[in-house]
């Protein structure tokens, strides 16, 4: 077995544990962060990319709602490349208690939210989809924030600090003893042989799955994984967040993010986050509340329904789980349960990873009797340093720049095929998903039905794969892709779903292609 | 909606002249047929009413499929497992697949259709056959089983064996050569290897980015030409057959073909590229021509948008073009509008399917429980959905009769298939756009 030594290992590479690797970098520790699959592919790349300006908890949650608009004013000054400043409105529909909107306004005042009432004309103004039955309009500070891109900047910036990143190790076991823990073993699950990686400090960022490695140190913490699905529209039917003026319910928000606009979301207990559905009566429920805001939402395109699992912690049992705080939880397991050289943070939202991030280092270096402070609400992540936001047309200026030459390989998401040759070379990966997280490519309405046949061609060039792992690259991404569209396959999206059926099945064959074993695949 | 116009004027048709009729004008006079869809089935149902003497539109929103497939002729190329020959294979599939299509049809049904319709497109030199099927590589080097494949496709059949150079160029991004090489060295073929690799051409094409279509508006430059032929003549090794992506021109594919095949003195042939396929709109221009020296009209951009019934009869058609609504009337109609992909079969938000123009009933709809497997792959319960025809290409209503007198359908309108598995898509197409026409002929003839 190969040994790695380092001073903190962050086990889950979602907004929490990369915020956590970049925070520890900054403040000088060693730090190595470890990810079963690929980074923000638990519940950071699976929400509908929110940031909150707090509106949404000022009644029910005064702290969540605190949290988040003390981190919205950073990340906008540190993130500013991943947000598009969209703005928020809530809007009293036909279907909300009339009452709660002044409840809101002064939650609003008491929380510190700005928050604007604006005449329902203007907000139908600035948004003509919207219910022109709706009664009240209050504009917010909200904004749209792309999770992935997040992610990444977070890392890149980790890694100028000295942070590493292990994706698709897997943590078999953690290393107890003498009442401490010492580290972890993980799995590679690309390179197959398992890896022992001591630290001086091991923090348990795993979300939704941080219960199962606190289990591994014999510590109790129970996370409630509730889940929440969300769907995303062909185009932006508003070009603000739309929130419903009402306590936190489902389908009550509308985020236009990048080319596409998302609803959301639900909250259902489930018990195990890796095994869950989106069932038709949610997709259903969605539809509904889509049609209550925008109405004709029904007749509009769907794109794709996913779903992600928000870790809810409690000492004690809850059947709603929205009822739980949003607030996160930093688990000391030396006070807690006589483990030294351990902490769990989970519970929290996405907006607020870089506090959490912030608490969790804080603690440890109190435990370590080490003096550092804290930088990362100073310091701009890379691409954002000049603290401009990004903005709809950005990729066709981007475009625009190579038009001659260059190829463009995915039309909807207008992905250069220098860009995707440059990807697939710096992460080393045959996993077409890993790129799609990474450029986008075949987010777009036909998704992928075009790109996917040549990013194969393009993959197995660049990496000089064998043709059957190139073949089950593209047969693991139609899967995959399969996924998201079934819970919606209905009008137009249903039609080019058989435009693809008719590329990859009659067109192209794909089901007589020969392929590796899926085990071989995502060894790039 | 129902008038009573046309009614009365029931008589002979089929007098006038062909490709001299009055024409409906806006809204003015009556066809013997009007076809709704210009796909292949649209088209070759209207090819065989206008060359028999009726007058016909085909009126269309826009191209029809054509574009997007191969231009080959499928007929049945799994059933599951590879198909060798359809001819012999056709019997015991309709006897297992009583909803099928062809098994309204017959074998001997499908056989003469197929036949008519080589002699339609001659120009495009269509060889094979239903004894035995072609085996030709898809875009990703799959051996693909056809029955008829264009005169420029057809040397690419893998049965046999042999040596492959595929030939790429950088600028077309909707084939890659080494992938299909790669692949086709692996493909199972009978009686031999099929050994094979990829030749890049640095061929100055003035742009990074060449869809199949510019590309084959190029290669229609006898310069263009000549300077792949001097870059290829060195880089093709002896006994090696060339692949080209199919972009061999779009007005002249037979001759440029030729010429290649002649200077390079092998075989040569064409691969399918993503879409837009340029063999598929040289089959559609061959088509439409065909229709047109028969005296067929059609016309694009025509939406249709309702439709006019009564006595269980549909009198006319309305289209809308822009703002401007015209009225179609006619004896006959046939419905050829595609299935959910074509655009023929709606569904909406709840899950419910509904056939666009006619409001038809539908059949093969998926039972209670979800409409789609959890696998990509799999055989989902609401694949198969289209109406339900008579032998006679008669679309069923709820009690199993004819729901319209004077309407047949032809095409993906019917259920009852999975052509992009099956690979059966221009075989279903064809045959049944035969058979509708055959049953209008019947009728008023």
């Amino acid at each position: 077995m190969r040994r790695l030594e380092t001073d903190v290992l962050v086990i889950g590479g979602g907004s929490t544990g990369t915020g956590v690797l970049r925070d520890a970098a900054m403040r000088g520790f060693r730090t190595l962060l470890v990810e079963r699959g690929d980074l923000a592919t638990g519940t950071t790349g699976r929400f509908h990319g929110l940031l909150h300006s707090g509106g949404r908890y000022v009644v029910k949650d005064p702290r969540a709602a605190r949290e988040c608009i003390h981190e919205n004013r950073i990340l906008r000054r540190i993130a500013a490349d991943c947000i598009e400043d969209t703005g928020g409105l809530f809007v009293t529909t036909p279907l909300d208690d009339p009452a709660y909107a002044d409840r809101f306004v002064a939650a609003c005042r008491e929380t510190g939210v700005p928050c604007e009432e604006i005449p329902v004309a203007e907000a139908l103004r600035r948004e003509p989809r919207l219910n022109p039955r709706i009664s009240r309009a209050f504009v917010v500070p909200d904004a749209a924030i792309d999770s992935w891109k997040t992610v990444w900047a977070t890392v890149r910036s980790a890694q100028e600090h000295g942070g590493e990143v292990l994706p698709y190790h897997e943590v078999l076991r953690l290393l107890v003893e003498d009442g401490a823990v010492r580290g972890a073993v993980v799995r590679d699950h690309r390179g197959g042989e398992d890896l022992e990686i001591r630290a001086a400090f091991t923090i348990n960022a795993a979300g939704a799955w941080a219960g199962r490695i606190a289990r591994m140190a014999g510590c109790e913490v129970e996370v409630i994984p509730g889940k929440g699905i969300m769907i995303a529209m062909n185009h932006r039917l508003v070009n603000t967040v739309v929130n419903r003026c009402e306590m936190p319910s489902d389908g009550d928000i509308i985020v236009p993010i990048r080319t596409v606009s998302v609803i959301g979301t639900t909250d259902v207990r489930v018990a195990d986050p890796d095994r869950w559905e989106i069932e038709p009566a949610e997709v259903q429920a969605m539809l509904d509340a889509g049609e209550n805001l925008v109405p004709g939402f029904r007749r509009a395109r769907a794109l794709r329904a996913w779903g992600g699992v928000r870790p809810l912690y409690q000492e004690r049992k809850a059947a709603d789980t929205r009822d739980v705080t949003r607030a996160h939880t930093l688990l000391d397991h030396r006070a807690r349960d006589g483990v030294e050289r351990f902490l769990t943070i989970t519970g929290g939202k996405f907006c607020t990873f870089r506090r959490m991030a912030e608490e969790t280092v804080d603690a440890m270096c109190a435990q370590l009797g080490v003096e550092a402070r804290c930088r990362t609400a100073e310091e701009p992540l890379p691409d954002s340093e000049e603290a401009r936001y990004y903005w709809l047309g950005a990729r066709v200026a981007d475009r625009e720049a190579t038009l001659l030459e260059d190829q463009l390989i995915c039309e909807c998401e207008m992905v250069p095929r220098r860009k995707l040759e440059a990807a697939i070379r710096r992460r080393r990966t045959a996993d077409l998903d890993d790129l799609r997280r990474s450029l986008r490519l075949g987010m777009g309405p036909c998704q992928g039905g075009f790109c996917m046949y040549r990013a194969t061609g393009i993959l197995h060039r660049e990496l000089g794969l064998e043709a059957p792992r190139a073949n089950r690259a593209l047969l693991d991404f139609l899967q995959e892709r399969w996924k998201g569209v079934r819970p919606v396959l209905y009008g137009d999206q249903l039609r080019q779903a058989r435009l693809d059926d008719w590329i990859f099945q009659g067109l192209l064959d794909v089901e007589h292609l020969p392929t590796a074993r899926p085990a071989e695949v995502a060894r790039g | 909606m129902s008038t009573s116009r046309g009614e009365g004027t029931r008589g002979r048709i089929g007098h006038r002249v062909p490709g001299r009729g009055p024409g409906p004008g806006r809204g003015r006079g009556m066809r013997d047929v009007v076809v709704i869809g210009a796909g292949v089935a649209g088209l070759a149902a209207a090819i065989r009413l206008a060359e028999a003497g009726l007058s016909v539109e085909v009126v269309a929103k826009g191209v029809g499929a054509t574009h997007l497939a191969a231009a080959v002729v499928d007929v049945l190329g799994y059933a599951p497992g590879r198909v060798d020959s359809p001819a012999e294979a056709l019997p015991a599939f309709v006897r297992d697949h009583p909803d099928h299509p062809y098994a309204r049809l017959g074998p001997e049904r499908i056989a003469e259709a197929l036949s008519w319709f080589r002699g339609r497109v001659a120009e495009l030199g269509y060889r094979g056959g239903l004894q035995r099927n072609l085996l030709l590589p898809s875009a990703l080097g799959v051996p693909r089983p056809t029955a008829l494949a264009p005169a420029t496709m057809a040397e690419g059949d893998l049965r046999g064996g042999g040596r492959i150079v595929v030939v790429g160029f950088r600028a077309l991004k909707d084939l890659h050569p080494r992938l299909l090489a790669e692949n086709l060295a692996l493909a199972d073929v009978p009686g031999g290897r099929v050994e094979a690799r990829a030749a890049e051409v640095a061929l100055d094409l003035g742009a990074a980015d060449l869809g199949a279509v510019a590309l084959a508006r190029r290669m229609e430059d006898p310069e263009v030409r000549k300077e792949l032929l001097t870059e290829l003549e060195p880089a093709v090794a002896d006994g090696e057959a060339v692949a080209f992506p199919a972009v061999l021109g779009l007005d002249d594919a037979p001759g440029i073909w030729a010429e290649l095949r002649g200077a390079l003195g092998r075989p040569v042939f064409e691969v399918p590229t993503l879409p837009p396929s340029v063999p598929g709109i040289r089959l559609f221009r061959a088509l439409r021509h065909a229709l047109r020296r028969a005296g067929g009209r059609l016309t694009m951009g025509a939406e249709v948008v309702g439709a006019e019934t009564g006595n269980g009869r549909v009198t006319a058609v309305l289209t809308r073009t822009g703002s401007r609504a015209v009225r179609h009337a006619a004896r006959w109609f046939v419905l050829a509008t595609g299935g959910v992909g074509g655009g023929g079969v709606g569904s909406d938000s709840t899950g419910a399917f509904r056939e666009r123009v006619l409001g038809l009933p539908l059949r093969f709809l998926p039972p209670e429980g979800p409409p789609f497997l959890p696998g990509y792959l799999g055989a989902h319960p609401a694949a198969r959905v289209g109406v339900a025809v008579d032998e006679r290409m008669r679309p069923l209503g709820p009690d199993d009769a004819p729901a319209l007198e004077n309407v047949v359908a032809a095409g993906a309108t019917i259920g009852g298939a999975e052509p992009w598995r099956e690979k059966s898509g221009e075989g279903i197409s064809i045959a049944t756009g035969y058979a509708a026409a055959g049953t209008v002929l019947a009728e008023v003839g």
